[in-house]
């Protein structure tokens, strides 16, 4: 799975943002759902969600961007 | 090339080198040598001769001996620098054209050993707490009362935090948050390193409510090698962003500490590549840190543990291991010092890969302090160092919430008090130097009378 982003307007939901994008449910981590990443403006948001690698590559670019890298991440400590 | 010459110059002359009470130079025991930029900085020093007993051989060291100080017997040191593309010829021609010349050898630059993974603690939390200050911060009223505290790690176990601390701890359960396919309650998670980071950040400010997010503990399904958690951590700071706006606008002070990164390219984009994580600003989760910033919270990350004196074994950047939010613009990155003010070896250097200037400060770590890993080890890592510093910046929001005090200007104030270990300003083993809560309390008594 990878990131995408999409704009839409505030309170979004993620059935509305996999019908802009045009994809379906098994595409989509449902259970990550849709992520408010920043306000862009007073009517426009950028929100994130994770689907599968394909539908990624997919993606109308007019309609979304992406995809980002969704690398491990891991504890800094104890060093071994 | 840096040398110690060893001579034998007149014996009233080596007489007085070793004699204490007088006080030689370089000009007074050598006079110019060809090839030999001699440093009058250098007090000459005597080398007395090793005499073995009756019967002994004269050419080795390993029998009985007796040393002497004696002017016909003893040589004498001083220092110098040969250039190193004349140092074999002088090396050979020193002593057949100086008669005075007994030898030449290195000089080689010696450095302390620095703390390592696996080393001993290096002094215990109540040494931190001393050097932080923390008596002075209370006495300022800076003891973190109020003030949101979030640990973006493995989760927490407050009960053991305030076993080892030995007073309560106050641990918001409605604000923290569990990614997706994580069960566990807020505050009762296994010890482990979210504790420690926990039980790290209340040294400094031991009234901040403590905010459990454990997002390490996330191990999403997925169906490529890229499949991770990073997604997750901007799940994270989304809900933190509820938690930050849910705050009076005039009260807001949240701080989220991030002992955590990626430590191989392998999961990442290729840098250059639209959708890399390690070098680009655009990626979604360093977005959401400029946004969360924007907002009124202090993020701080942990440098890493990849500094090249003895580097973690997991790290796999060849060059430049401070990345992705690491080396954000609009987070503290924090280096690790122990309590003896060194950095410790495994401390990540700069340059960073999205700010060069990185690591910002250091604080301290490699202290005995939670036992989150067994009663001997250390708090160790840069994953104790930054909640460390996490907890200062807590006491100071006790009194400077965002709206008195940005976070970009907060990070402005630890960066100019920061006590400078290099001497020339900014540098990338120790940033701008140790956070130093005395400067910080001056300067912001200084802010207050002016604002005043």
């Amino acid at each position: 799975m990878l990131l995408v982003t999409v704009r839409l307007p505030p309170g979004a939901t993620l059935a509305q943002a996999m019908r802009h994008l045009g994809l379906s449910e098994k595409e989509v981590d449902t259970g990550y759902g849709l992520v408010l990443i920043d306000r862009v403006d007073p009517g426009q948001s950028l929100y994130g969600l994770r689907v599968s690698e394909a539908a990624a590559r997919r993606i109308d670019p007019a309609a979304g961007e992406g995809p980002y890298s969704d690398p491990r991440i891991e504890p800094y400590g104890p060093p071994s | 090339m840096r040398v110690l010459i060893q001579l034998r110059p007149s014996p009233d002359v080596v007489a007085a080198v070793a004699d204490p009470t007088v006080t030689m130079t370089t000009a007074d025991v050598s006079s110019p040598l060809p090839g030999v930029v001699l440093d009058p900085s250098f007090a000459p020093v005597a080398v007395p001769r090793p005499v073995p007993g009756a019967g002994g051989d004269p050419l080795s060291l390993h029998q009985p001996l007796t040393f002497s100080f004696a002017g016909d017997q003893a040589t004498v040191l001083v220092r110098g620098e040969i250039s190193d593309d004349e140092l074999s010829t002088r090396l050979t021609l020193l002593p057949t054209r100086r008669r005075e010349v007994v030898g030449v050898f290195a000089d080689p630059v010696i450095e302390p050993i620095l703390t390592c993974g696996g080393d001993a603690p290096v002094g215990d939390w109540r040494d931190v707490e001393r050097l932080l200050h923390v008596a002075e911060l209370a006495s300022e009223g800076m003891d973190g009362s109020g003030v949101a505290l979030a640990v973006l790690d493995t989760g927490i176990n407050a009960a053991h935090v305030a076993e080892h601390l030995g007073r309560d701890v106050i641990l918001d359960s409605g604000r923290s948050w569990n990614p997706g396919g994580v069960s566990g309650t807020a505050g009762r998670f296994k010890v482990d390193h979210g504790t420690m980071c926990a039980f790290d950040t209340l040294i400094a400010a031991p009234r901040a409510t403590l905010i459990d997010i454990p997002v390490l503990l996330s191990e999403r399904p997925g169906g490529s090698a890229l499949d991770g958690l990073l997604s997750d951590a901007v799940a994270a700071l989304a809900h933190l962003r509820t938690v930050l706006e849910d705050q009076p606008l005039e009260s807001r002070s949240l701080v989220i500490s991030n002992s955590w990164g990626s430590f191989s390219p392998r999961w990442d984009f290729p840098v250059g590549h639209t959708g890399n994580y390690s070098d680009s600003l655009a990626h979604p989760f360093n977005l959401i840190v400029s946004s969360l910033d924007q907002a009124g919270a202090d993020v701080l990350f942990a440098a890493g543990n990849c500094g090249r004196d003895c580097k973690d074994g997991r790290c796999a950047y060849p060059e430049r291991p401070i990345g992705g939010a690491n080396s954000h613009p609009s987070v503290l990155s924090v280096g690790g010092v122990d309590t003896l003010g060194r950095r410790v070896g495994y401390s990540s250097q700069g340059p960073g890969r999205l700010t060069a200037n990185k690591p910002d400060i250091c604080s301290y770590t490699h202290f005995s302090g939670s036992k989150a890993f067994g009663d001997g080890e250390p708090d160790s890592g840069t994953s104790a160092a930054c909640p460390v510093a996490a907890g200062l910046v807590a006491a100071i929001r006790t009194q400077w919430p965002s709206s008195r005090l940005s976070p970009a200007q907060l990070r402005t104030l630890l960066r100019r008090t920061a006590d400078d270990r290099s001497d020339v300003g900014f540098d990338y083993d120790y940033g701008y130097g140790i956070a130093d809560p005395l400067e910080m309390i001056d300067s912001l008594r200084r802010t207050a009378r002016r604002v005043a």
